[in-house]
């Protein structure tokens, strides 16, 4: 690639001239989303072919480059791929990706031999770029997970081909652009799996990017170019951003450093500057940790300036004031989601909450533990939190359906770790009495380890998301709207409460301060959240609906 | 089995997560994802100083970014240690360490909690003296007037991890001994006031 179209500012950063248009020089808008059906293929050369314009796989890759995004093919990648797989496990026959990377990098041997050691170990990647293998799944693993899944996608493409050809849109050379009305129809094939092809463009278009980026028309690149020529000003998060970068998907071929001598991937280039153009676009939140995985993720499939106001989207549609400076926006959802758990999954509920602070609500401003952990999950959009392809499935209905997803999600995955939860709570109980606290110890590793091993998405998406007598499921966006407004006003409550009867009783004795937050929860926890009790016939609390209606009327 | 919580604390990639797997694991990445909320992790040791005593650390590491430090007292909570990291390439490390000190101190009660400051990346001297900014005599000077452990180490090459667990370890089963004995001392004073009029007590003795 080459670096003449980018200028060095003060931070170090390579930034785009101000352009127009398309052509050679914009390297660095639109080319970051690795071309899948050349993941194996492109790593050699740091990104240069994933970079490059795609090409039928016998042509020599040139190193021109272009900013076209997708390749035009039809599965092949998936086929490719399993071929290569067996040519890995000595099938003995020569590689079936019909030599384009000698050809790349045909002017020297040596390289070629590094490439194809590279080769060899590109079996050890996935699609993406991410390692197959982790501490809780074996490559073993993954792989005989991977040749039924495969043929899964494969399913999944064609229904989603025919769904567009009915609805008389184009496959637009493998890459659409445009997708059919919202409907049931469409939601299942989204909680199915949109093709991993289309998933930049399918994310992009159900969270309405375009619309976004037309009222905003330029700026990024504007952001970029004044940070060019504001050459003294530090910027606030920027050593924390850069001490993040190399720490963003560390095991991705994409985002790694071939040795301390080459230069830097274009991937954590691109990662640097949505971070720092973001963090200069929404001060209110600047940089937050957990940022980096969301944007590293969306590169591998949009580029540069599509992932940055999808980052815009994110924070502030999907999660907003999750990132914000006090972080009060994850802890309005963590709250919500003790709310769900104490609704829809009581017997968890009462191993994870003492008796006495379950009677009220001081759990929603004093969370419980567990929500260290579970934090993370909506922090990230589960990035890093389950494996790659449960990552983006549920990425796909997040975009979709809206962040209600997020707590469906949440509530399934503890859900399946129940089952062995209980498995190591009968367990305990022989050996000696439960003791609340080894027990917290249990649920925290169990609650932290299990969604790691969730490799296969349909466990979760068929046992859990697609059946209907979960009642979880009866959740939707309006619930979870409706219950984060309900939390905010407790904690604001809580806290306007301990401000006026808190600093009182602090400077008397330990008794006063006691009595004082008792005051404070028996006051708050007359105002009790009722969910709303669709299609199972419970009966609604008229009291409760009154109440609920007097907070959505605040 | 004695257990003891631990918390790691200090600013970002100081090397807290890369301590917590040297100890648990024996292993290190050069590059590792950045913690986000925390991670749980627990190991046992067997103390080196005391015969045939083991203790299990369940270890709550966490994520350094200044804006995190609302989620931290959830974490601190019954803590019994807390390692404090700083990074010794890094100056403003070593401060963000001293301000968590200070937080600790005022906000757990607790005199019995042990807090070790510890400098990380020493392989990085090692290789070249010019990077250190931080002296270690200031550190340990700090360390001792805040009466805190302190240790230098390389989650890199493993110098000195294992050494601040024992030695917070120890710390900790004797405090945990000593203040059973004192326990079980007032419990036997009592006993030994009520079986026995006080014309039996040692101190009031007609010899």
């Amino acid at each position: 690639m080459s670096r003449s179209a980018s200028l060095l500012n003060s931070y170090g950063m390579h930034v785009r001239p101000m352009h127009s248009g398309h052509g050679v020089s914009l390297p660095k808008k639109s080319p970051s989303v690795p071309d899948l059906n050349r993941t194996y293929l492109g790593e050699n050369k740091s990104n240069v072919s994933m970079m490059s314009e795609p090409k039928p796989p016998n042509s020599k890759p040139s190193l021109v480059e272009s900013n076209s995004v997708e390749d035009a093919t039809d599965l092949s990648f998936i086929e490719l791929y399993e071929e290569a797989e067996e040519d890995e496990n000595g099938s003995g026959s020569t590689t079936p990706m019909t030599d384009p990377i000698p050809a790349a990098v045909s002017y020297s041997s040596e390289l070629e031999q590094t490439t194809n050691s590279i080769l060899k170990d590109l079996s050890h990647f996935d699609r993406y770029g991410f390692k197959k293998q982790s501490t809780y799944i074996t490559e073993n693993e993954y792989n005989s997970w991977w040749s039924e899944y495969s043929q899964y996608c494969i399913r999944r493409k064609r229904k989603w081909q025919d769904l567009l050809e009915k609805s008389g849109l184009s496959t637009n050379n493998d890459s659409p652009d445009r997708f059919p009305p919202k409907s049931e129809k469409l939601k299942r094939y989204v909680r199915k799996g949109i093709p991993a092809e289309w998933r930049g463009n399918a994310w992009w278009y159900f969270a309405r990017g375009q619309e976004k980026l037309n009222k905003n028309k330029g700026l990024y690149d504007k952001i970029l170019n004044n940070l060019n020529s504001s050459q003294n000003g530090q910027l606030r998060d920027s050593d924390v951003i850069e001490r993040d970068l190399n720490r963003t998907f560390p095991d991705n071929i994409h985002f790694q450093r071939k040795s301390d001598d080459t230069e830097e991937p274009l991937m954590i280039q691109s990662l640097r500057r949505v971070l720092i153009a973001f963090s200069i676009y929404n001060p209110k939140i600047g940089y937050c940790q957990s940022m980096n995985f969301l944007v590293g993720l969306l590169l591998l499939f949009l580029d540069e300036e599509k992932a940055f106001w999808m980052l815009v989207i994110i924070t502030s549609r999907y999660l907003p004031g999750v990132h914000n400076v006090n972080l009060e926006g994850v802890n309005i959802d963590q709250g919500v989601l003790m709310l769900c758990i104490k609704e829809y999954l009581p017997e968890f509920w009462h191993r994870i909450m003492p008796k006495q602070q379950a009677r009220n609500n001081e759990f929603l401003y004093k969370l419980p533990p567990l929500t260290l952990c579970t934090a993370s999950w909506f922090m990230s959009c589960f990035v890093g939190v389950v494996p790659i392809e449960t990552t983006l499935r549920i990425w796909d209905c997040l975009f979709y359906e809206e962040s209600h997803v997020l707590f469906k999600i949440s509530l399934s995955i503890i859900k399946l770790s129940e089952q062995e939860l209980s498995r190591h709570n009968h367990h305990n109980t022989r050996s000696r009495p439960p003791n609340k606290d080894d027990d917290d110890i249990e649920i925290f590793q169990i609650i932290q380890t299990f969604p790691k091993k969730l490799l296969n998405p349909n466990d979760i998406f068929d046992r859990v998301i697609f059946k209907r007598r979960i009642s979880f499921n009866n959740l939707n966006q309006e619930e979870i709207d409706r219950c984060r407004k309900y939390v905010t006003s407790q904690r604001l409550k809580h806290k306007n409460y301990t401000e006026l009867v808190g600093d009182k009783a602090a400077s008397s004795s330990n008794r006063d301060s006691k009595m004082a937050s008792d005051l404070i929860n028996d006051a708050l926890s007359s105002e009790v959240y009722g969910f709303k009790k669709s299609l199972t016939g419970v009966h609604w609390n008229n009291s409760i609906k009154e109440k609920v209606r007097q907070i959505r009327r605040r | 089995m004695l257990q003891f919580k631990l918390v790691l604390l200090g600013d970002s990639s100081v090397g807290k997560s890369s301590i917590v797997h040297r100890f648990v694991k024996d292993s290190f990445d050069e590059f590792r994802e950045s913690t986000i909320g925390a991670a749980f992790l627990s190991q046992t040791i067997k103390l080196e100083k005391q015969d045939d005593v083991t203790i299990k650390f369940e270890i709550w590491d966490t994520a350094g970014q200044e804006r995190y430090k609302s989620l931290a007292p959830m974490y601190y909570r019954n803590a019994n240690a807390a390692l404090i990291v700083y990074d010794i390439t890094q100056p403003d490390s070593l401060a963000k360490a001293q301000s968590w000190v200070d937080e600790l101190k005022n906000k757990v009660g607790d005199q019995d909690l042990v807090i070790c400051l510890v400098g990380n990346k020493l392989d990085l001297c090692e290789e070249d003296p010019q990077k250190r900014v931080v002296d270690t005599e200031d550190a340990q000077r700090y360390a001792s007037e805040q009466g805190l452990l302190f240790q230098e180490v390389s989650a890199k090459t493993g110098a000195g991890v294992t050494d601040i667990f024992q030695t917070i370890g120890e710390k900790l089963y004797v405090q945990k001994k000593n203040s059973q004995q004192a326990a079980s001392q007032t419990r036997n004073t009592v006993n030994v006031e009520l079986q026995r009029p006080s014309t039996n007590d040692s101190t009031s003795c007609c010899s």
